[in-house]
């Protein structure tokens, strides 16, 4: 499925912004299901010293900076992507227990599994506990094979807990979400891989978009109007599978990669740093429009 | 003469713990030979005059302004650097040993680090586990792959180094953040060689300047292709940080400019300083800040530190940063027990300087050993933070340990057992006579051009007393200079002298940091200030205490005239002018005091002292010895007691004069000792401009309104006793006191270094030389022009008119006059910070 995707964020500040630097995780990295067609932001006022790398991670960051004195600032980013979804839903019911997998992450010496290894430990914004392991626990019985585990984890995940914009912010801890069952899709991600990390395994964060307008006859998928955050757990000879546990399913050609990292520190769309400006309004608005299969 | 006896035995009382390694004599109590040259000389010089030579060191350390700050101090304040004289001294043999080592070392961490942000091959072939790498908090992802030119990561290197109970020097922790001591070491070289000359003559001691030639090589080779003589700048956190002092003095010592994050921009994928004359493109940064801190973009949003961008120019290999930053990953003792193998796998080498044994609580074994022996180990956070320190197992209750194994069991990867070495002991001069007491040293490398360079030498430290032990960057302890004997002869001399002329070799231009100037420019203006209040504060006190006249119908209103007037001037309101003034202008001493040595009240002396000394010492690099001296000297007038009991107005005359002759110091030797730079040209507009506007307000709050003749003539007395005029003025003109002559001498007479009409000449002329100033036949710049209009209107100035009083009592024109020079006073002074002192609002996230 082809796509177009425009993501504008939105800055008016009360007073004048001098100068500001910034880096910008906006344009889709390229995988395996996944092919980018073509991508520019448009930035106002116009940036100086643009340069567009890959992070530790491989996700495409863009640094720029503004001179000009500005009150507003607006980045948006206009890519195309065609999405193979068949790549992701494989039927993997059959496949290697979590405790073998559990075993290969510590043994394998192939680059994949040694890169995987980095996304079993502990990051800023999730720190494995035994509460988080204990609710996993009803997923993870012995032997169970990886796949099926992490399928009921993000089942139970979406039936237990309540979408609320409200509860959490950006900082909220996964412990607070866990304990109210409240939290928006990017605190289940955060839930989900404490979950998996606590059982040795290798969890990571993945940012991105999901189809605004659903076809006719299909329900509007929640998170659709802005960013969008899953969560994709290693597999030994399959690679990287996605859960979605706010739409409670395996992504397929509706869900859009822009980057993955060990949480949402890792994958911030837009940070930087702003000389002057005071107080500002933010405005963010993701319009996923269909161009065809 | 005795030089050919050979001491036998130890001095008398140095008395050893039974199971201590002393490191000057051997268990028969026999002084090591490398000890002999040094100790005759001790036992010729005798324990008192030692003492005697201990307390000139502590002087001089003093007088230098030598401190090591410490952190939490509500007042900032820094603490003295605590130095024993007698020197640790090391053979020539034993040092070979500890050289070749500490070169091991350094090339060891130095593939390490180019490993961990390259191919880490380390944690891929698990030489390091992933935990103690990807799990730290000295990790940086946002600096893997940034490379410095050249095969030199780690440009700077310290090591903490303790000799054991069986004699062999064992590495306790590695710096590699931005390792600070080196020019502590320096310091201590200087002073030491200097109380001690002739010990430090006999005994063939390795000098330490090369070391620091070395390391400008090292840096100036790892400048971006592009800069043909590189600019090199030594970024500090500030006046705040605890060793502030060794920025500022490695900075002049090495002539870099010493910059704060907020001299800095990045801007076209450079990294430049605002300078005074406009951006100049950086191309090193000696960095003493966290590396965490260094980059709001990028690392930490609310660093106020750093500076935005500055890991996007160092990736784009268009400024080297030493240490890199990420260098900080190094420091995790965890990494201590896999060196071993990592030496064999990248140098096929054993190590010859071993860490203490280390269990990293990572592992299970090594785990359950920690737990079961905390009583006996070093416990250290892989990580340090606030709060995450080492401790001694054996100095913790049974509660705090048990506490200590939860938070181990809880997260097991972040902590290290290490063994707890007893210190070896070294002798210490004390009232007593000598003391043993545990020593450690911290050694210093460089990357040089041709590899690596150890200081020959280091930072020693012992404790604080007897039977103490000793954690590596433990507060308290006193610093030792560590002699190490050449095996072969050296140059004859280290002194000031020889490493003032290795400053000449490495120079640097001095591009001065708009920061700079604005702080100077306000000492200057702080310290006039400072002196102006106290001139008329003790002329009130005078006249109120020491000469009082109390038949003379005036005197009581003239003294109130300058109550007001002190009010007023210092700025230190209600005072003299609220609401219960009455009774203040009848018992004014206690307020005077306050206004004297009030500290916490704004416009107080003791405040302006405090404002010159805190911005003076956020530019310590300008500042030679001498005048620092005299600083230091004004920050001990602070420390006087805000009560002074009986006769205290006596007593506050006696320290008012004692801080007009300070301040007369620092006024004469910054006249006389430094040089015409941009520097001394903002210090003096600063002090022009405020004594300027001192004097126009203090005759226009004395003389603005027209008193009866007897006060006039009494208040024109205390002006001419203010401004040091008195006796120039009874030389000129009659011995009464009359206001045109007085006004004459103070508004209009050039040849006054205290009329108005001498303070903007002097501005006049330095203005001029501003680095914006016109050039040749361009129009006057807008600084310029203040100043020709206000010397104008001082030529063209009528007395006669001045003298006029309206029906008011009010003399209109002198107030009208004095208050226009004051606008433009103002105005030049907005100029110049809106011209040379422009800040950049402060960083904010986006």
């Amino acid at each position: 499925m082809r796509y177009r995707i425009t993501h504008t964020t939105d800055y008016e500040y009360t007073g004048l912004v001098g100068h500001s630097y910034n880096e910008a995780r906006l344009i889709p990295r390229e995988c395996r299901h996944q092919q980018l067609i073509s991508a520019h932001l448009e930035i106002t006022p116009k940036e100086t010293d643009f340069r567009l790398r890959e992070d530790f991670f491989g996700n495409k960051i863009a640094y720029f900076a503004i001179t000009e004195p500005h009150s507003t600032f607006t980045v948006t980013a206009i890519s195309e992507v065609e999405v193979f979804g068949n790549d992701r839903q494989l039927d993997l019911s059959r496949s290697t227990s979590w405790e073998e997998v559990k075993d290969i992450l510590k043994r394998d010496k192939h680059t994949e599994v040694l890169d995987a290894r980095q996304y079993t430990l502990d990051s800023p914004y999730i720190i494995t506990s035994p509460d988080l392991a204990a609710y996993a626990q009803p997923s993870f019985a012995p032997g169970r094979p990886l796949f099926e585990a992490v399928h009921d984890l993000m089942q139970r995940i979406h039936n237990d807990f309540t979408f609320d914009p409200k509860f959490t912010t950006l900082s909220t801890p996964v412990n607070t979400v866990l304990e109210h069952r409240r939290g928006v899709c990017q605190d289940f991600a955060h839930l989900a891989i404490g979950c998996v990390r606590s059982y040795g395994l290798a969890a990571r964060y993945v940012s991105g978009y999901i189809e605004t307008l659903p076809p006719p006859g299909q329900e509007k998928l929640v998170g659709s109007d802005a960013s969008h955050a899953w969560f994709s757990v290693y597999l030994p000879n399959v690679g990287w599978m996605d859960f979605d546990p706010t739409n409670n399913q395996i992504p397929g050609d509706q869900h859009i990669v822009v980057a993955w990292g060990r949480g949402y520190g890792d994958v911030t769309p837009l940070k930087g740093v702003v000389f002057g400006g005071l107080d500002h309004e933010l405005k963010v608005s993701v319009d996923v429009a269909r161009l065809g299969p | 003469m005795n030089t050919q006896v050979t001491p036998a035995t130890a001095p008398l009382a140095y008395s050893l713990g039974e199971d201590d390694y002393d490191e000057m004599i051997d268990s028969q109590g026999q002084v090591r030979p490398h000890w002999s040259a040094l100790m005759q000389e001790v036992e010729q010089l005798g324990s008192a005059e030692m003492e005697v030579r201990r307390k000139e060191a502590l002087k001089l350390l003093h007088e230098n302004g030598v401190t090591y700050n410490v952190y939490g101090d509500a007042g900032g304040s820094s603490r003295p650097w605590q130095l024993d004289p007698v020197p640790l001294m090391i053979s020539g043999e034993e040092w070979r040993n500890i050289e070749a080592g500490l070169l091991q070392r350094a090339e060891l961490l130095n593939m390490i680090l180019a490993d961990l942000y390259g191919p880490r091959e380390l944690t891929k072939k698990n030489l390091l586990p992933d935990e103690l790498i990807y799990n730290h908090g000295g990790f940086l992802r946002a600096c893997d792959q940034i490379k410095l030119n050249g095969h030199h990561q780690l440009m700077l290197y310290a090591a903490d180094l303790a000799r054991g109970p069986d004699r062999k020097m064992w590495v306790i922790s590695d710096r590699t953040q931005a390792p600070s001591g080196a020019g502590y070491a320096l310091e201590n070289r200087i002073v030491v060689s200097r109380v001690l000359p002739n010990m430090f003559r006999k005994t063939h001691t390795h000098r330490l300047a090369n070391f620091f030639k070395s390391m400008h090589d090292g840096l100036t080779g790892i400048a971006p292709p592009h800069a043909e003589s590189p600019r090199i700048v030594l970024l500090t956190p500030g006046p705040f940080n605890e060793t502030y002092f060794e920025h500022a003095y490695l900075a002049s010592f090495l002539g870099y400019p010493l910059v704060q994050g907020d001299d800095l921009t990045v801007r076209d994928g450079h990294v430049w300083l605002k300078s005074l004359t406009g951006l100049k493109r950086v191309d090193v940064i000696i960095r003493r800040v966290d590396d965490t801190y260094c980059d709001p973009l990028e690392l930490l949003d609310e660093s106020r530190l750093g500076v935005a961008g500055l890991l996007e120019v160092a990736r784009r290999g268009n400024v080297a940063i030493a240490n890199p930053l990420g260098s900080s990953i190094l420091e995790n003792p965890g990494i201590q027990p896999f060196l071993p193998g990592i030496a064999q796998h990248f140098l096929g080498e054993t190590l010859k300087l071993q860490s203490a044994a280390t269990w990293w609580c990572g592992q299970p074994l090594e785990m359950d050993y920690v737990l079961a022996n905390l009583e006996k180990l070093v416990i250290k956070p892989i990580y340090r933070s606030r709060g995450n320190i080492p401790v001694l197992g054996h100095l913790l209750s049974q509660a705090q340990l048990a506490d200590l194994r939860d938070h181990i069991r809880a997260n097991p990867a972040f902590y290290v057992g290490q063994e707890y070495l007893s210190f070896s002991t070294a002798p210490c001069v004390t009232a007593q006579g000598f003391e043993p007491r545990k020593v450690m040293l911290r050694c210093f490398a460089t990357a040089g051009r041709n590899g690596y360079e150890i200081m020959p030498g280091g930072l020693s430290s012992s404790a604080p007393e007897k039977g103490d032990m000793l954690i590596s960057g433990q507060e308290g302890s006193i610093s030792k200079d560590t002699w190490v004997i050449a095996l072969e002869p050296q140059m004859k001399y280290e002194s000031a002298r020889n490493i003032g002329a290795s400053e000449t070799i490495i120079g640097n231009d001095h591009a001065l940091p708009s920061r700079a100037a604005d702080n100077i420019y306000w000492v200057g203006r702080y310290a006039e200030r400072a002196e102006s209040s106290i001139r008329l504060l003790r002329t009130t006190v005078k006249k109120l205490y020491i000469n009082p006249n109390n038949d003379d119908p005036d005197y009581e209103e003239s003294l109130q005239c300058l109550f007001r007037g002190l009010t007023n001037l210092t700025g230190t309101w209600p005072g003299f002018q609220g609401e219960d003034d009455a009774a203040l202008l009848k018992s004014p001493e206690s307020e005077l005091i306050s206004v004297a040595l009030d500290e916490q009240r704004s416009g107080s002396i003791a405040s302006l002292l405090r404002n010159a000394v805190r911005t003076g010492y956020s530019v310590r690099d300008l500042w030679s010895t001498d005048i620092w001296r005299v600083m230091e000297d004004m920050d001990e007038h602070l420390a006087q007691p805000r009560q002074l009991g009986e006769n205290a107005l006596w007593k506050l005359q006696e320290i008012l004069d004692n801080q007009i002759s300070t301040l007369s110091a620092f006024s004469g030797l910054s006249m006389e000792n430094m040089a015409r730079s941009n520097g001394w040209l903002f210090l003096d507009i600063g002090r022009r401009l405020e004594r300027a506007m001192l004097i126009i307000s203090m005759l226009r709050n004395i003389l603005s309104t027209q008193h009866r003749d007897g006060v006039e003539a009494q208040l024109i007395e205390s002006l001419l006793d203010t401004s040091d005029n008195t006796i120039c003025y009874r030389q000129h003109y009659r011995s009464y006191f009359e206001l045109s002559a007085a006004l004459e001498l103070l508004l209009f007479d050039t040849s006054n270094p205290r009329s108005l009409a001498f303070q903007i000449d002097c501005l006049k002329g330095h203005v001029s030389k501003l680095p914006n100033a016109r050039k040749g036949m361009q129009r006057l710049g807008a600084e310029e022009r203040l100043m020709v209009e206000a010397s104008s209107m001082l030529d063209l100035a009528n007395l006669n008119d001045l003298l006029l009083v309206s029906q008011d009592g009010i003399r209109e024109n002198l107030d009208q006059q004095l208050s226009r020079l004051y606008y433009l006073l103002n105005t030049l002074s907005d100029a110049i910070t809106a011209e040379y002192f422009r800040h950049d609002s402060s960083p904010q996230p986006l």
